[in-house]
């Protein structure tokens, strides 16, 4: 059985379906040539992988056969293939003999280990690349995930950054970045770009360690054809950033141009080392490098592993919102989708297909906290959440923004007032001057166990706070309650050992205000979701029992505990009658009984017929002793000593 | 016969003696044998676990024990007693460690032990999953008709609490109602909790959670609401009007025990069933 390692298409195909009539699962023809599919390709592109993509998985040896065959069918043999033996690989050409065995050329995440010592210097130290987009349409951000995906061949480690948001000032400490940009009107930025524009006219930072590099989109019929781009270049270049390639211009055809721009600028922009200097003279290696073709490669296949789904038809159900007609309601298609697609896939084809203006925040592809929407129910963050995970073949896929905060737009929610909560919260180090480990600079350094830092990581060890916090039921109904996600990470710092004493006791403070962790009414809409949830319901349990032992059991959540407790360890049962009593106190009671709490509890008038004195004496008489009660409310449990043995055991304050 | 223990949680047995009622007869009905702990104690409800979750795991594992003791697994009506059961055995499970400091606690004083193998089971998924319901379509006397909206609360809806249902988007009670003779109600606040934890100590915010749930049924067609939790009826049913007042939204539909409706349309309790009828007539939407 051949195994196939890569395809391709060589020039001077005459279209003639054959292969695609053999292989339908690799190959599609087109006007001009045969293609390699995308969904077969370590590189997720389309076209005819002049580049040797990888075929992703195992298709390589499910589909081995089929694809030789393809290429024996070829009258014009066209098709290329490299075949995987035994640990080595086999070049072929075409249908002819094997040729000689050669080392296995497989591609290579870390550095070659027959790179030169310049390069695996370069590799050594920060390889961040940050990749900028002004999108109106999506064009430009999908331009941006695509490049963000080649990044890895060259060692480089891709972050994807919306402009929206960003902060100027951040610039000065990007090493390498490529801008892609849109224009939008006449020669205008693009909406998610035009604040981050401002604010770099208004007040830029000094450039001096940072290489660019900019791909501007536009439409050459208008007069300020890219035009954005240009401004991007030009500003970037005036404070003092080096431009490592030109900038590229694209036309509405612009996938070409941009291939051709990221072929030469990522190797590039991939020999700017940490210090922030272009070593130009590694760029020949670093070319060779990033096309896999190292003959010194280390051997095995260090390429990640990609999860293939079936696809999936689904229905989707899209929450929209237009602030300015105030309107709001449900987009509702039919669409079929890879099963392992992520949500945010699913709403960028949306983006670039159905609708443009569909809002939503974007990450990087690997769970970014502030990508927090509702699906199905749960919260979850659309870039690492799978369609296969949340339905199967024919079902429904419901997105809405996520819960507890105001929606902006579509799926854009108002995050201030977590942020402000958080902010006023101060979760973040403070501590004292102490004895002990210090920095260069003289400040006292706290120090932790190993075991302790491990616990304490652990503990505090979820997506994002964001998410936490929304997962309240309770949030949306109290507007003094500062929420989950806020209050988990003060009591994460109150538990660090690092923490100074001042800070600890103000965080301690905090969390007994009125604001503060006994606002949630509810820790099972915290449980529900997975680990994350059961972490943070678990910390914010801990912090309510270091309050209750700090004030002694006072206030109406002491009391609540205090006499649950209480009544459990006299009968092994619960006594409504002593909790309303003890916890409401008589004003309380008062209250309920002319609020017609009372009389819907006591009297059955909502119940369905049964005994109104049954209900009547369990709430309203008191306790246990009077000898008027029926036997099934009051008595005790059988062996209740052994109930009571428990909790002279555990707890002997009840 | 299916043989199972019955654990009536911790109102079951006082305020909400309406469970009581009801599920003996739905049993018998469904030929399910239900075997009485008469040592069983209260779960501790999620209050005592502010305190010490020690003592709580402790007296859980303790009622588990006790049907573990009897070779059988255990079926309650509560939402939550179901759920503190399910988080109990699970943390044990979990870790092992801390399961045999709660086992040492349990034998010490009640000399008996939970070693895991009986499981907590919530009378909805007991009867959708174990009895069935075409045997449920075909025992029922007394067809609903009329629009029940289900609430399931968020205690048991997660993974490893709601049987094979999905937790977000549950369906079970809905096809129960089905299969009942009613027509069941989709609403997006089904799973939301309503507070009942901290009536008694957040009343003004637990009272607007509740009036969300039910203004939500009622918006969308609910001439009756059928809880799954024993302790959350308290919000639903006896806090319904002052949540609607604190509100200012549409509270006002009747709310019945999961295990009431049931009985009810197996035949039991015709004289409370046509009560609850009149009631849906008159004020249902």
């Amino acid at each position: 059985m051949a195994v196939v390692a890569k395809v391709w298409i060589d020039e001077d195909c005459i279209t003639c379906d054959a292969c695609q009539d053999i292989c339908p699962e690799v190959f599609e023809v087109t006007d001009d040539s045969s293609m390699i599919l995308a969904a077969v390709r370590t590189d997720g592109l389309f076209d005819r992988n002049e580049g040797g993509s990888l075929l992703t998985g195992t298709l390589g040896a499910e589909l081995g056969d089929i694809i030789l065959e393809a290429a024996e069918a070829c009258p014009v043999e066209v098709i290329k293939f490299e075949l995987v033996g035994d640990g080595a690989a086999v070049t072929e050409v075409a249908a002819e003999a094997p040729a000689e065995i050669a080392p296995a050329a497989v591609a290579a995440v870390a550095p070659a280990a027959g790179a030169s010592d310049e390069l695996n210097a370069v590799f050594a130290g920060d390889r961040t690349i940050n990749i900028l987009f002004g999108s109106q349409t999506g064009n430009a951000a999908g331009l941006a995930e695509k490049t963000a995906k080649m990044a890895g061949n060259y060692g480089l480690e891709a972050k994807v950054v919306d402009m929206d948001g960003l902060d100027p000032a951040s610039l000065a400490s990007m090493k390498r970045v490529m801008i892609i940009t849109s224009t939008w009107g006449e020669g205008e930025m693009p909406d998610n770009a035009e604040s981050a524009w401002n604010a770099i006219n208004a007040n830029g930072p000094g450039l001096g360690s940072t290489h660019f590099s900019i791909c501007a989109i536009g439409d050459s019929s208008y007069d300020e054809f890219c035009k954005a781009g240009h401004d991007w270049n030009g500003k970037l270049a005036a404070l003092g950033g080096k431009e490592a390639h030109p900038l590229q211009e694209c036309d509405v055809d612009f996938d070409a141009p941009w291939q051709l721009w990221v072929n030469e600028a990522l190797p590039l922009l991939a020999c700017v080392d940490s210090s922030g200097t272009l070593q130009v003279e590694l760029l020949e290696e670093m070319k060779a490098y990033g096309s896999g073709d190292d003959d010194d490669a280390v051997e095995g296949d260090f390429t990640p592993g990609k999860i293939v789904r079936e696809e999936l038809t689904i229905t989707l159900e899209l929450f929209r919102y237009c602030p300015e007609a105030a309107e709001s309601g449900w987009d509702t298609l039919t669409c079929s989708v890879p099963g392992h697609a992520t949500v945010q896939d699913l709403l960028i084809s949306m983006q670039q297909d159905v609708d443009g203006s569909l809002a939503f925040r974007r990450g990087s592809g690997a769970g970014t906290p502030t990508t927090g929407i509702r699906v199905n129910g749960r919260v979850a963050l659309s870039d690492s959440t799978m369609i296969a995970d949340l339905t199967s073949d024919g079902g429904r896929v419901r997105v809405e923004p996520l819960p507890g905060h105001p929606v902006v737009r579509d799926l854009i929610v108002d995050t201030s007032r977590y942020e402000n909560h958080r902010s006023r919260a101060e979760p973040w180090m403070r501590t004292d001057p102490r004895e002990g480990e210090r920095l260069p600079s003289g400040a006292a350094l706290g120090t932790m166990e190993p075991a302790l830092a491990t616990a304490l990581h652990l503990a505090g060890d979820v997506q994002s706070f964001q998410l936490i916090q929304a997962m309240s039921d309770t949030l949306a109904h109290d507007s003094h309650y500062e929420g989950p996600g806020v209050h988990f990470q003060q009591w994460l710092r109150a538990k660090d050992p690092r923490t100074g004493q001042e800070q600890r006791r103000s965080i301690m403070n905090s969390l007994l205000q009125r604001d503060g962790v006994w606002s949630e009414a509810d820790h099972a809409s915290l449980m529900r979701f997975g680990e994350d949830g059961r972490l943070a319901a678990h910390s914010l349990n801990e912090a309510r029992m270091q309050l209750l032992n700090q004030t002694k059991y006072a206030g109406k959540h002491g009391r609540l505990v205090k006499w649950y407790g209480r009544s459990v360890k006299w009968t092994g049962k619960v006594n409504e009658t002593t909790l309303y009593r003890q916890v409401l106190g008589p004003l309380g009671l008062v209250g309920n009984v002319f609020s017609g709490v009372s009389a819907r509890m006591a009297l059955a008038f909502t119940r369905n017929g049964s005994p109104p004195i049954r209900s009547l004496q369990s709430l309203l008489l008191p306790p246990a002793g009077l000898g008027r009660i029926p036997n099934m409310i009051n008595s005790k449990v059988h062996d209740y000593h052994e109930v009571v043995s428990l909790f002279n055991e555990i707890d002997q304050r009840f | 016969m299916a043989k199972i223990t019955y654990y009536p949680g911790n109102v079951a047995r006082a305020g909400a003696s309406e469970v009581e009622d009801m599920i003996q007869p739905l049993c018998r009905a469904l030929n399910i044998q239900l075997v009485e702990l008469p040592r069983s104690s209260s779960d501790g409800g999620n209050i005592i676990k502010q305190a010490t979750p020690k003592l709580q795991d402790a007296l859980v594992a303790r009622n588990l024990a006790l049907a573990e003791n009897k070779g059988l697994d255990v079926l309650t009506t509560c939402a939550s007693s179901h759920a503190i059961m399910c988080n109990t055995a699970q943390d044990m499970a979990r870790d092992p460690v801390y399961a045999s400091q709660i086992n040492n606690l349990v034998v010490r004083t009640s000399n008996i032990e939970y070693t895991g193998e009986s499981k907590s089971w919530h009378l909805l998924h007991y009867l959708v999953e174990e009895i069935g319901l075409e045997k449920i379509r075909n025992a029922v006397k007394n067809p609903l008709k009329m629009n029940v909206a289900a609430y399931y609360g968020p205690d048991m809806q997660r993974e490893g609490a709601c049987g094979n249902d999905d937790p977000f988007m549950p369906t079970y009670m809905e096809q129960l109602f089905e299969a009942l003779g009613g027509h069941a109600v989709d609403y997006d606040s089904k799973c939301q909790s309503v507070g009942s934890t901290s009536v008694l100590s957040l009343e003004d915010t637990s009272l607007s959670m509740t009036a969300a749930v039910l203004s939500d049924a009622i918006d969308s067609g609910a001439e009756l609401v059928v809880s799954a939790c024993t302790i959350s009826h308290v919000n639903l049913d006896s806090y319904q009007s002052k949540a609607g007042r604190v509100s200012g939204k549409n509270t006002i539909v009747p709310v019945c025990h999961l295990s009431e409706i049931v009985a009810f349309a197996l035949g039991f309790y015709p004289d409370r069933f046509a009560q609850l009828r009149t009631r849906v007539r008159l004020i249902g939407s």
